[in-house]
């Protein structure tokens, strides 16, 4: 049987009541190709269950909602089955398995939660901010897993009191801080005025950037390494034109299916 | 707005410089702009493969001394340029606020005097904590031959400062380096490490280098080995307490009968980075690294010379080892000795779980035993089989169709 639950807590908890008994179950809250004479079924979330459930977890390992909201975050196909199984497993054990290292499930589990935070730590560094006229920053992004909101207390305690928008072009939605509250919101397209002497701070960093370069050493390998390729687009060092047009041009991202 | 050429002068003078981290500070902001983030973070990489973390620049690269290594040394021919405070500061806030870099790397050539520099930079970072309220990483240079107390004033606002010692021994920093002394150099570090600890002693407010000290070495442009250099290191890390030593392979920017023609020191500068990393968190000593007068092995890792040089203590059981003997096995890292140490709590671990747990095998194999069985090579065929580098360079997959190959086949010879 396919459990189909829309990738929240609630309904992760709802689905995963329905399914821990099934030998073969699937849950999934992305698309799926249905087999021939495949049952499925669409998991409606059952609050109190849910909530009883979630209680019964805590109990037994009070970081494992973490994890969970860790691994929801992921961008891997595999991410409910990753989760499930290993909460599966917290059931069995009736205690926290996260230093099970041995466990098939937990091995997959620590790895899908790495690659979460560890796309985290990466932003932290690879965001780039350009500067509104009315003087709050706007970041454009395109992560592989769902973690604007995750990237807001960091700037926010560097940026004081600036507001700030984080936007995930591709999941269109955005991370918007207002000098005192941080909130998510739908964001389709930003439409952006940029300060005057944005571009010349631009060009400003794109001359420090190749001049802090020693072209004798050159290492494309290591350097792609470090900083994958498809986060290249949204930095001011990789781009050619000016900051209005590269901005107009990232806003046509795909979307990614959620 | 800093002229877009002074930016290319300053930056060609300092990048040269390795030292590129940001971590270790944990300094708040206090109603300005930036904060410390501890564990460090890049923000861009170059061509290089280097990561740029801190805005790296000169204040000025007039310079009076004449170390023969340098670009910006008296005698060279390149454009000089001097920026003011105002330009530095202004230049760090907005790349800061645009998440370009994580602070600022200050530092200077010897602008007409050593005090007068050492001043310009004090002021400069005072400037930039004070008028301009920047709370990020700054990272300054020491001036050597430069006031004690106009040190201790700069560090009072400074993450971190460094004085690099360029050279390993005084030979060869008076041959080369004929205006710096082994002295000008180890005794403001000592004087700002005794300060620091006072500091933590008497618990005082506020911050005086909470990312501590740090120093660079040049490698391949004096003869000293890679033993006596590790030996200086450790002593620099225990008895200074050092934050990290930085190694720099050689890069031939001028052209000097007294220095090597050639770079090409890189794998050299990797393999003391990896002998760095085990005096610092792999509790080993320099004298098991690498014999005083040698240079390390540019075939295997230094942590895999060692292994190979002391067989009687090898192999290991991995479900009964203690941490620091799972730290000595060559390919086993601190993340994946930690795991076997979690995981055999719950399981008797097989060679099939170290390899499911992304334990890297390839080396660690011939060096442990799971549960009893030994999975590597016969002792005496572990060393061939390990040898990278060089030794490897010569080795190719055979072609069926290769004209070798065929005759193989045929048997026609």
């Amino acid at each position: 049987m396919i459990y189909f639950y829309d990738g929240t807590k609630e309904a992760f908890f709802t689905a995963f009541l329905l399914a821990f008994r099934d030998k073969d179950a699937l849950l999934t809250s992305g698309q799926k190709q249905l087999l021939l004479g495949q049952e499925c079924y669409f998991v409606n979330t059952d609050r109190e269950r849910a909530e009883k459930a979630e209680r019964r977890f805590a109990a037994l390992d009070k970081g494992c909602l973490h994890d969970l909201n860790l691994m929801l975050r992921s961008g891997d196909h595999g991410r409910d089955m990753t989760a499930f199984r290993y909460f599966k497993l917290i059931a069995e054990q009736k205690r926290p398995v996260r230093d099970m290292f041995s466990e098939p499930a937990v091995i997959a589990a620590e790895e899908c939660i790495r690659r979460v935070l560890h796309e985290t730590e990466h932003f932290r560094g690879f965001l780039r901010f350009l500067e509104c006229e009315s003087g709050a920053l706007y970041a454009a992004f395109s992560p592989d897993n769902d973690i604007c909101d995750m990237l807001v207390p960091h700037f926010k305690a560097r940026l004081g009191k600036l507001p700030f928008l984080i936007h995930d072009v591709s999941r269109k939605k955005a991370a918007v801080y207002d000098g005192e509250h941080m909130f998510l919101a739908p964001l389709e397209r930003a439409e952006i005025a940029v300060s005057s002497n944005e571009t010349e701070w631009q060009k400003l960093w794109k001359r420090y950037y190749e001049s802090v370069n020693i072209p004798s050493r050159e290492r494309l390998k290591q350097m792609r390494g470090y900083m994958p390729v498809r986060y290249w687009k949204f930095m001011p060092e990789f781009m050619r034109s000016s900051p209005q047009a590269s901005l107009e041009a990232l806003s046509d991202e795909p979307s990614r299916p959620r | 707005m800093i002229a877009e050429e002074k930016l290319k002068i300053l930056t060609d003078g300092a990048k040269y410089d390795v030292s590129c981290s940001s971590s270790g500070s944990r300094r708040k902001n206090a109603n300005g702009m930036g904060s410390g983030y501890a564990p460090g973070c890049c923000h861009s990489f170059t061509p290089d493969g280097r990561c740029v973390s801190l805005l790296k620049i000169l204040l000025s690269n007039d310079c009076l001394y004449s170390c023969r290594y340098c670009v910006n040394r008296k005698e060279a021919d390149v454009p000089r340029a001097t920026a003011t405070p105002d330009e530095i500061c202004a230049l760090t806030l907005d790349f800061y606020k645009r998440n370009y870099i994580e602070g600022l790397f200050l530092s200077s050539a010897v602008h007409v005097s050593p005090n007068h520099t050492m001043e310009q930079l004090y002021l400069t970072v005072k400037k930039l904590r004070t008028e301009y309220g920047f709370h990020g990483y700054v990272h300054v240079k020491g001036i050597p031959r430069a006031d004690e107390e106009l040190v201790r004033m700069t560090a009072q606002y400074a993450d971190r400062m460094s004085y690099n010692i360029e050279l390993p021994t005084e030979k060869s920093l008076k041959l080369l380096a004929p205006q710096k002394s082994k002295e000008s150099l180890l005794l403001p570090m000592q004087k700002l490490s005794r300060e620091t600890a006072l500091f933590k002693a008497e618990k005082r407010k506020g911050y005086f280098l909470p990312a501590g000290q740090t120093t660079q070495l040049i490698v391949g442009a004096s003869p000293e080995p890679d033993g006596q250099i590790l030996r200086l290191t450790q002593s620099l890390y225990r008895a200074t307490g050092l934050k990290r030593v930085y190694y720099s392979a050689y890069v031939p920017v001028v052209h000097d009968p007294l220095l090597p023609e050639t770079a090409g020191g890189e794998l050299r500068e990797h393999r003391l980075y990896q002998a760095d990393w085990l005096l610092r968190f792999y509790g080993f000593d320099a004298e098991e690294i690498a014999p005083e007068g040698e240079n390390l092995s540019l075939e295997f890792d230094p942590k895999c010379a060692w292994a190979l040089r002391n067989p009687q203590l090898f192999p290991i059981e991995i479900n009964r080892a203690p941490l620091e003997a799972l730290l000595r096995v060559p390919g086993i890292g601190a993340r994946s000795a930690y795991k076997i140490m979690q995981a055999r709590r719950y399981a008797k671990l097989d060679f099939d779980h170290l390899a499911k747990m992304r334990v890297v095998l390839k080396r660690a194999r011939h060096f442990i035993t799971c549960g009893g069985k030994y999975f590597g090579a016969r002792p005496a065929a572990v060393r061939a089989l390990l040898a990278g580098g060089e030794a490897n360079k010569n080795a190719e997959q055979l072609s069926l169709f290769g004209s070798d190959a065929l005759s193989a086949l045929t048997g026609e010879l």
